[in-house]
């Protein structure tokens, strides 16, 4: 993978767990109130900070990094530029929720504003990774993986920030969205071995790949067996899990055969 | 009367392979190390049972519905109406890479001292001028030629030829002839 | 050209740190044609502008070893060459040049190219050290005097000069040699001898038809050459005659490209071409079915040569030797002989065996007795030298008065020897064989060889055995070479002297194998401190007559351009059918020829003015009278090994640039499937080549291209890459080659070696 991927890999991943964790905090009671005030706003800081990291991410990735405002030009008809709309607003949302919670002590409405608009950008984060150029990703692939990322690390993360009345259902979140990924991240190599040159190499890469299946195992065997057996999410849950996303994302970025490289031979 | 959309008519079955249309287009724009806006791909044995005896000679494909231009968040690259040459505005291109991920073909390149995409417009400026694109005028073999594929009648031309990747929804304005091959007699 | 505009320098230099605009600010100054090393890159990738119109437009020409020898027009803007293309006017060039061509705005300002004269402090150390030319040729001037004081003579000074620069004027370094007196002289060519003394003793000349002509052939056979590669502006004209109905038949021991465009291949014996041509021609005999016209009223020796092949030849036989069906033989001979015209392309690849003149010989026969010697579209194509009728201003000095040289050795020094200047004298220089430069020089004495200039040629990329050369260059006192780059030659040199490109001096072009005139004009300032070989001959002329006035001939003072056009004569201009030269500065000129077919009046140029199936001439040179059949070189090894020609470079030329590499990274040996299954060697496996001669390690690549019995190297030298073929091939000779080139030929695919994993 190219040094210049990674800042993708950093960019969607911070913004994933960024609404992620907008979306579990848009579950809870929005009014901070006793010992949940500091813990609620400091779950939203938090996700601010990890939007803004991947911002900051995002930004390595272009090589005109100045040029950046201009990237809402064409609105229209690419998904990059909606993408840079979309976490703008959500950005803005998120400053916004954070203010609104430190003033008054409530951010409920814009909260789940916040959240919506945040999941509508991962929703168009994942057409803008789905490009001709890759087939394997050229479907809704990216964006289901990109929604599982954010509910997985944004469930996982959550508990760090959440009080015991809460744990439960971001256990019961995390468990569900753990059993998701695991099927799909298995299913996916293998209906890309029945595609064209372009997805089979694909799906040879990742199923060969020992990282592949170690992050099977990291993120979601273990985790899944550890949650079913102490029914709430272990304070070395979310590591594993991140560390398995970062993983899988690399992998993403670093190991989907572009078509171009096919270029020449049966397709 | 349809409008006219330029392209490539890669007759394979000419081709020999020689790379001079490659380096022409090196000779004309003298691009950065490993950047090559034309690239001369062999084709495989599973397609043509000799190695590296048969080849595509692609640049870009000047598609009639191009993903480059319609991913880019700059508007950094237009087609022209007179003739559908898609033309990449490079001081406007702030190097996010994602015409590079999008097109297929693997068309536009990274220019990593410009920082920038690049790739190949169809010599636009020489056209303007009335001469052939660098790469059509210095083949040698006259194995690549530029056609409007909008009035391209050559009974032996296809849009798709095997070892061509097929993405109908770009419609690419390219056209191949396809190579033959010769009886052969072994020891 | 380029003008130093100091307001424009100061300008571009104080921009805002932007490297376009303070490479287009050099630009405009002119200043990028003298700005050393590093800064010189090619111009910026501006996508943005790349065709301005406005260019100063100058003619050249690819002087290099090619059938091709594109005309060129050259694009420059202040002093900068920007692109360049095939000429138009030219129906052979026709507007493309090719891979190795198209590079050449990189080879002018490659960072790599020898910028300064050069010393090397202890030769092979890698330690360069810059000079100045009056140091270097002060050097060089003081050896030379030194040999002749030791040896009364220049003997010991020996010239290794070729084909790396064919422009007409490069003839000045042999007239340098001269103008310094009697010198070692490295004679004969590697490329083509034997083939041209078997069309020399068939027909009385080396004279192809025009290649354009080919478009009217009705059966082409591609016989051991290998165009699609080698000479691709001619494919054009094949294909054209495909299209009209003819048939294309390649034969060859390899599956090659042109193999893939032909209607059939016939993968023959390596060296059995000469058993094949008989076979038909027994078949043809047979069957009545050739030229009896031909045979009887322009042709001698046919009786002998009919009887010949009812004695000794049968298809049978023929099938045998070569590995060709005997059904395929009788098929094709019938349908070659039926197709008018018919013609066949015989390659330079074919001859280089021991039994290479024989086997064109045959072939000669097989085309003569079809009765299409002499036909537009037929011919047994070859080469020719019919356009190169210049002065040889340049090559023809004076030795200084009082030389001393060799005694007793007369003969031509190369097949572009024309005769010129041998007055008869009483001493000669010493001639000796270029196909065999390792053993000559350890052989050398009385006097020993002290002292090589090598100019032209790439000595160790290019001849053979180089375990041999190693050895053979610790014997020499000094080494001199004239060169571009730091290839592998001047690697084992004490000093290297800067040349200039074709794009930075003034010369003239024709081929050998079209008949395009071009004129070759300097369109740049030469870079750094480059000179033409002309040039340096000159300034050694100076520094030798300011040590030793009268020591050295050539003139001291000279117009590059004068000399360019005092290689012009009447002749020339009669051929060409232009007034002056001053007419190709509008672009190249066809020769005016009675007829695209050579030998159309069928007056031979033999001793008896006849086709001599017969050579009384060739016998007595140590040959045999009839194109008999001769056997191939007895294996020494398991595996034949050949390493013929890449498409990606001219010899040890073109590989080496960056730009080169992009498109061709790094040298291979090719084996076929069955042959890596045994050896148990996969594609991409590392594996070591060896011979009797020497070895290399090697990346492998697996083709059925190749025969199971053979592997398959590509002669090159890439950069700072030791890969050398020559590693693994002997100097053992070809039959023919010595009549008309001075020295034998060389059996180059006749090698073997074997491979196992490294």
């Amino acid at each position: 993978m190219v040094i210049k991927d990674f800042s993708l890999v950093l960019f969607t991943m911070l913004g994933q767990m960024a609404v992620g964790l907008a979306i579990m905090a848009a579950l809870r009671p929005q009014t901070a109130e006793g010992p949940s005030e500091g813990k609620l706003k400091t779950h939203w800081l938090v996700a601010g900070c990890l939007l803004v990291a991947g911002l900051i991410a995002s930004f390595f990735h272009l090589g005109h990094p100045g040029g950046s405002v201009l990237t809402l030009t064409h609105l229209s008809n690419s998904w990059l530029s909606r993408e840079v709309l979309a976490f703008g607003v959500f950005g803005a949302l998120l400053a916004a929720t954070w203010l609104t919670l430190l003033k008054s002590g409530t951010g409920s409405l814009l909260g789940r504003i916040a959240a919506a608009v945040g999941i509508i950008a991962v929703l168009v984060s994942g057409m803008v990774y789905a490009p001709p150029g890759f087939p394997a990703l050229n479907n809704i692939s990216p964006l289901v993986l990109f929604l599982l990322t954010a509910f997985i690390l944004g469930s996982a993360l959550a508990s760090y920030f959440a009080d015991d009345k809460l744990q439960p259902t971001l256990t019961m979140v995390l468990a569900v969205s753990l059993i998701v990924g695991l099927v799909i991240n298995l299913l996916l190599p293998s209906m890309w071995l029945a595609g064209n040159k372009a997805a089979q190499m694909t799906g040879q890469n990742f199923l060969s790949s020992g990282w592949f299946w170690a992050r099977i195992v990291l993120e979601f065997v273990i985790p899944l067996v550890a949650l079913a057996a102490m029914k709430k999410i272990a304070v070395w849950v979310p590591v594993l899990v991140v560390f398995g996303e970062l993983v899988g994302r690399i992998m993403f970025f670093g190991s989907v055969v572009h078509s171009a490289a096919t270029i020449g031979g049966l397709q | 009367m349809s409008k006219k959309q330029l392209g490539f008519f890669v007759d394979v079955k000419r081709c020999i392979g020689c790379f001079s249309c490659a380096m022409a287009c090196k000779n004309q724009y003298h691009q950065e190390k490993e950047v090559v806006w034309r690239q001369v791909y062999p084709v495989s044995e599973e397609i043509y049972p000799h190695r590296q005896s048969a080849w595509l000679s692609l640049a870009c494909n000047h598609c009639q519905n191009p993903t480059c231009l319609k991913v880019c968040p700059v508007k950094a690259y237009f087609k022209r109406d007179k003739d559908g040459v898609v033309v990449h505005e490079q001081d406007k291109c702030i190097g996010c890479g994602n015409c590079i991920r999008s097109c297929p073909y693997g068309a536009p390149r990274y220019n990593p001292v410009a920082k920038k995409a690049e790739k190949c417009s169809l010599c636009w400026q020489r056209l303007d001028a009335g001469l052939k694109p660098a790469c059509v005028q210095g083949c040698p073999a006259k194995a690549l030629q530029l056609v409007d594929v909008n009035q391209f009648a050559d009974p032996e031309a296809v849009q798709y030829i095997a070892g061509f990747p097929k993405f109908a929804a770009l419609n690419p304005s390219v056209r191949f002839r396809a190579p033959s091959q010769p009886r052969v007699i072994r020891r | 050209m380029a003008t130093y505009n100091k307001d424009k320098v100061e300008k571009a230099l104080s921009c805002p740190l932007n490297r376009r605009k303070f490479l287009k600010g050099l630009l405009a100054a002119g200043v990028l044609a003298g700005v050393p090393g590093g800064l010189l890159r090619a111009v910026a990738s501006e996508a943005g502008i790349v065709y301005e119109g406005d260019y100063q437009v100058f003619r050249n020409a690819c002087p290099r070893n090619c059938y091709d020898t594109c005309s060129i027009k050259t694009f420059v803007k202040d002093g900068v060459v920007q692109f360049i293309e095939g000429a138009p006017e030219s129906s052979f060039t026709d507007g493309a040049l090719c891979v190795k061509g198209f590079s050449y705005p990189r080879r002018i300002y490659s960072p790599d190219r020898v910028k300064y004269p050069m010393l090397q402090v202890g030769r092979g150390s890698g330690k360069w050290r810059r000079i100045s030319w009056d140091d270097a040729l002060n050097r060089i001037a003081q050896k030379i005097l030194e040999i002749k004081k030791k040896d009364d003579s220049l003997l010991g000074l020996g010239l290794t000069k070729y084909s790396g620069n064919f422009g007409i004027t490069n003839y000045g370094v042999e007239g340098m040699m001269s103008s310094l007196g009697y010198t070692t002289r490295f004679v004969g060519t590697p490329c083509w001898p034997a083939g041209i003394d078997a069309q020399n003793y068939d027909m009385g000349n080396m004279w192809c038809n025009d290649p354009e002509d080919m478009v009217d052939a009705r059966y082409i056979i591609l016989w051991g050459a290998n165009p699609a590669w080698c000479s691709v502006h001619s494919m054009k004209f094949i294909t054209a005659a495909q299209e009209r109905g003819a048939k294309v038949l390649c034969i060859d021991p390899v599956f090659t490209q042109t193999a893939a465009k032909s209607d059939e291949y016939w993968q023959v014996k390596t060296g059995e071409d000469g058993a094949l041509a008989l076979g038909m021609c027994r078949h043809l005999l047979d069957r009545g079915m050739y030229d009896k016209q031909f045979v009887s009223e322009h042709a001698t020796g046919w009786e002998d040569f009919a009887a010949y092949l009812k004695s000794n030849i049968t298809v049978e036989w023929a099938a045998k030797k070569s590995g060709i069906p005997a059904a395929e033989i009788v098929r094709t001979a019938e349908e070659f002989a039926q197709a008018k015209p018919a013609t066949i392309w015989i390659g330079y690849g074919l001859q280089r065996h021991v039994n290479g003149g024989a086997t064109v010989r045959a072939i000669d026969a097989l085309v003569a007795m079809s009765g299409n010697i002499g036909k537009v579209g037929g011919g047994a194509r070859y080469g020719h030298l019919f356009t190169w009728g210049f002065n040889y201003h340049a090559l023809v000095q004076k030795q200084p008065e009082g030389s001393k040289g060799y005694l007793g050795q007369t003969g031509p020094k190369g097949e572009f020897d024309t005769g010129q200047g041998a007055k008869p004298a009483k001493y000669s220089d010493r001639a000796v064989n270029i196909n065999q430069t390792a053993r000559m020089i350890l052989e050398a004495k009385e006097p020993p060889l002290r002292m090589l200039w090598a100019s032209c040629k790439n000595v160790f990329s290019q001849d053979f055995d180089l375990n041999m050369m190693k050895k053979a260059f610790e014997k020499l006192e000094m080494v001199v070479v004239v060169d571009q780059f730091f290839n592998q030659t001047v690697e084992h040199a004490d000093i290297v002297l800067p040349v200039t490109t074709l794009f930075e001096e003034w010369t003239e072009n024709v081929s050998y194998w079209h008949y395009w005139l071009s004129i070759n004009e300097q369109a740049i300032k030469p870079m750094f401190e480059s000179k033409s070989n002309i040039e340096i001959a000159s300034m050694l002329s100076a520094k030798m007559n300011s040590l030793s006035p009268g020591s050295c001939t050539f003139p001291t003072k000279i117009d590059t351009k004068k000399w360019m056009e005092k290689e012009f004569n009447a002749g020339i201009y009669k051929l060409f059918g232009i007034s002056s030269w001053q007419d190709l500065k509008k672009g190249p000129v066809k020769a005016k020829l009675a007829s695209s077919a050579s030998w159309s009046g069928l007056k031979f140029a033999t001793p008896s003015k006849k086709y001599e199936f017969k050579s009384e001439l060739c016998a007595t040179h140590g040959h045999k009278a009839l194109p008999e059949y001769m056997d191939g070189r007895k294996p020494y090894g398991p595996y034949r090994l050949l390493t013929p020609h890449s498409k990606f470079n001219i010899h040890s030329q073109f590989q080496n640039l960056d730009w080169m590499e992009e498109f061709n990274s790094e040298p291979y040996v090719y084996l076929n499937p069955a042959l890596a299954k045994e050896k148990g060697i996969s594609d991409g496996d590392m594996v070591k080549v060896s011979s009797k001669v020497g070895q290399m390690t090697i990346k492998a690549m697996i083709t059925d291209n190749v025969p199971p019995d053979t592997l398959l190297m590509y002669e090159a030298w890439f950069n700072k890459n030791p890969y050398n073929v020559q590693a693994l091939v002997d100097d053992t000779p070809a039959d023919m080659g010595k009549y008309k080139t001075g020295a034998p030929g060389v059996a180059i695919h006749d090698q073997f070696a074997d491979i196992a994993r490294a």
